[in-house]
């Protein structure tokens, strides 16, 4: 079982840029943005696999192209190049977890056990719903608008 | 196109992804909600009386070589106030995207907390659902992109539900050969709904309203242990009276609070694997569910039967209730990949043997308890599955049986008259007037003699439109039945006299006759005497040598 770690790991870096981007919305966090719901989603095809191996095994290159198709990103192929190493760089990095010894844990379920965090079930309403719905990029009163979805076939 | 689209939206990154993008599971059945939503007949009260298609009549001809393997998922929306992970209200219907906040927008940096309510609604779900409940369970994201899906996942259980393992018992409608099924299920989960995707008849965009986006949701998955259309359909009816009983969703299918996907393949009897497996998603109502079930049961047998089963591929149909068939909607090209992980925001979910115990013991009479109940009453079976379909018909019929009425009479009359009236009033049974009190009250003034039947339900449909009392109408209309001789003997003696051509006809051997002086007896009694007596003296007095 490597795969709790990475997943930790995997969100943390996740979790840190939307945060990152709460806080600059502005031009600078879109590479930054992009890239980690990249990484992300390599992280996530790599957790997969290793899922499926065995302990230690060694974590095989991302497939470029399907990573860019399920995190809905075109990739040109100057992109694909410039790009391959750095992911490349770091699955890498969180393959080194894959050496820690876990022949003699128990596989946990979840990181964090700290146990519940739950809320009655009572109405509050979001007082700042004027300025949210005001963010909204394409919005015509009640709806928010967007392109025609089509059925792939 | 996607990166420039992507840049381009970078700065708001909660909103949408652009279109093109590619559907996912349940992305058509939510679009196909709302143009079907409104074609919807009310079938709900009358169900679960289906009826039999010819198509099914067909069916059964030529499947005799085949045997149907069924198996459905079903969605149910949970009554919470307040939606999964947010303190958002949920009401049907509400202006769209009033009720929305930055968790349920998916906005970045929003963190989700847990509704208390949705575990407990799971949890009896669940026992219901005669489960194992997992005292150690957890949240996983699902991903996937489309416009409905604010955050770009959505919160469900993977491979750890809350509930696994159980079953429902049902008994089949009289009218369809009746007996009883147990169908297994394989597990419960809880997860968020997504919001609502509108598509504009004309224009070239799609509208959203993110009003249900993250409203609580329990999806219950059986075990493909159906085999008609009929048993699926009950299944999800047995379904629906329990979520209703437990009190955890109103499980109302035009308002899309219960959903059920169903999944079938037919393969030859005696064949051990399944044939390929068709999913059949649109179904609005149970009758749809079993016809659409019968159509795809004898679609795929003719492909068999024609040589031609390789034209069964593993897809997803729609069910078109104006044409009466399913269509395709699209074909899978591998297994969807949603890219499972633990929920990060959310810790796990522990449940407590004292918790679960405590739940276990507040847990209501259930359909089939009440159901077995009714039947050692000596009810038949007709009457068993009447009156514990509804919980408010059922609470009803058991509260008129404490105040000690007879309970094939309370179940007579429940069924027939106050049954008629309310569906002919379009009301249910709490909105009648009458109360549990006063029809026990009724049926023993009969039973003892006091009024006629006749009255009996004269008064019965007062008390339903107005309420009041037995007593009360009885003393206030003076209709207490006349069971003295004498007095009914003076009112056949009256009748007699007054129309003497009647009985010169009568005792010339037009003896149908007495139909009429009987009629005119009781008329003149204003339907007071007792018909038993009325019927002997008129025939001695009518017979007798003058
Ligand atoms: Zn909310």
């Amino acid at each position: 079982m490597g795969c709790c770690e990475l997943l930790l790991l995997h969100t943390t870096i996740k979790m840190g840029s939307r945060a990152l981007l709460l806080l600059r919305p502005t031009t600078s966090t879109k590479d930054l943005h992009f890239k980690s719901r990249f990484l992300s989603e390599a992280l996530i095809v790599e957790k997969r696999r290793v899922r499926s191996y065995s302990v230690r095994s060694t974590i095989h290159p991302p497939d470029l192209p399907r990573l860019a198709e399920t995190a809905r990103i075109s990739l040109t192929p100057d992109e694909v190049e410039e790009f391959a190493p750095k992911i490349q760089q770091v699955v890498d990095w969180f393959g080194q977890l894959q050496a820690v010894d876990l022949q003699s844990i128990q596989p946990a379920i979840r990181a964090d056990t700290k146990g519940e965090n739950l809320r009655d079930d009572v109405p509050e309403t979001f007082e700042n719903r004027d300025a949210m719905i005001a963010a909204v990029p394409s919005y015509e009163e009640p709806f928010i608008k967007v392109p025609k979805v089509l059925n792939k076939e | 196109m996607a990166l420039s689209f992507f840049r381009g939206i970078q700065s708001r990154p909660f909103l949408l992804y652009p279109s093109g993008f590619f559907p996912r599971k349940h992305a058509l059945f939510y679009c196909t909600m709302k143009s079907t939503q409104t074609q919807i007949a009310t079938h709900e009260k009358q169900e679960p009386q289906l009826k039999v298609s010819t198509q099914s009549k067909r069916l059964d001809k030529i499947s005799k070589d085949f045997e149907a393997v069924i198996g459905i998922e079903t969605h149910v929306q949970l009554s919470t106030i307040t939606k999964a992970f947010c303190s958002c209200a949920y009401n049907y219907g509400s202006q769209p995207n009033t009720t929305v906040c930055p968790i349920c927008m998916g906005l970045p940096g929003a963190l989700p907390v847990l509704n208390s309510k949705v575990i407990k609604f799971a949890v009896k779900l669940g026992l219901a659902l005669n489960c194992k409940l997992s005292l150690n369970s957890k949240f996983d994201r699902k991903q996937y992109f489309y416009p409905d899906l604010p955050k770009g996942y959505q919160i469900s259980q993977f491979d750890v539900p809350i509930a696994t393992g159980g079953f429902i018992d049902l008994d089949l409608p009289v009218e369809y050969g009746g007996g009883h099924r147990r169908f297994g299920i394989t597990r419960v989960h809880m997860e968020e709904d997504a919001g609502k995707l509108l598509h504009t008849g004309n224009g070239s965009y799609s509208e959203v309203d993110l009003n249900r986006a993250g409203v609580p949701l329990l999806e219950i998955v059986s075990e493909p242990d159906m085999r008609t259309g009929i048993e699926a359909a009950e299944y999800a009816a047995e379904l629906q009276r329990l979520v209703r009983f437990l009190g955890v969703s109103n499980g109302n299918m035009q308002e899309g609070s219960l959903r059920c996907d169903v999944n079938v393949s037919v393969r030859p009897i005696g064949q051990l694997e399944f044939g390929t497996k068709v999913e059949v998603k649109n179904l609005n109502s149970f009758s749809a569910i079993s016809r659409a079930i019968d159509f795809e049961i004898s679609r795929q047998v003719l492909l068999h039967n024609e040589g031609e089963s390789n034209q069964i591929v593993q897809e997803t149909r729609l069910w078109d209730e104006g044409a009466q068939k399913t269509v395709t909607m699209r074909k899978k090209e591998g297994l969807a990949d949603y890219r499972y992980f633990p929920e990060p925001d959310l810790p796990e979910v522990i449940l407590g043997n004292e918790y679960i115990d405590g739940i276990r013991d507040s847990l209501p009479e259930l359909p089939e308890m009440k159901r077995r109940r009714y039947e050692q009453m000596g009810l038949s079976m007709q009457d068993v599955i009447f009156l514990a379909n509804d919980i408010n018909v059922a609470d009803f019929f058991d509260a008129t049986i404490a105040k000690g009425a007879d309970v094939k009479l309370a179940a007579n009359w429940i069924m027939g008259d106050i049954a008629a009236y309310m569906k002919n009033e379009k009301l249910s049974v709490n909105e009648i007037k009458l109360t549990p009190q006063e029809l026990a009250e009724l049926i023993a003034s009969i039973k003892g003699g006091t009024i006629s039947g006749k009255i009996g339900k004269e008064i019965l449909f007062e008390l339903m439109a107005k309420g009041g009392t037995v007593k009360g109408l009885i003393t206030e209309k003076d209709l207490v039945q006349i069971v003295d001789p004498v007095e009914i003997q003076k009112m056949v003696d009256k009748v007699i006299a007054e129309n003497p051509k009647q009985l010169e006809q009568y005792r010339g051997g037009k003896t149908k006759l007495q139909g009429y002086f009987a009629g005119q007896v009781m008329k003149l009694s204003k339907g007071k005497a007792n018909p038993g007596l009325l019927n002997k003296i008129l025939l001695e007095k009518l017979n007798a040598k003058s």
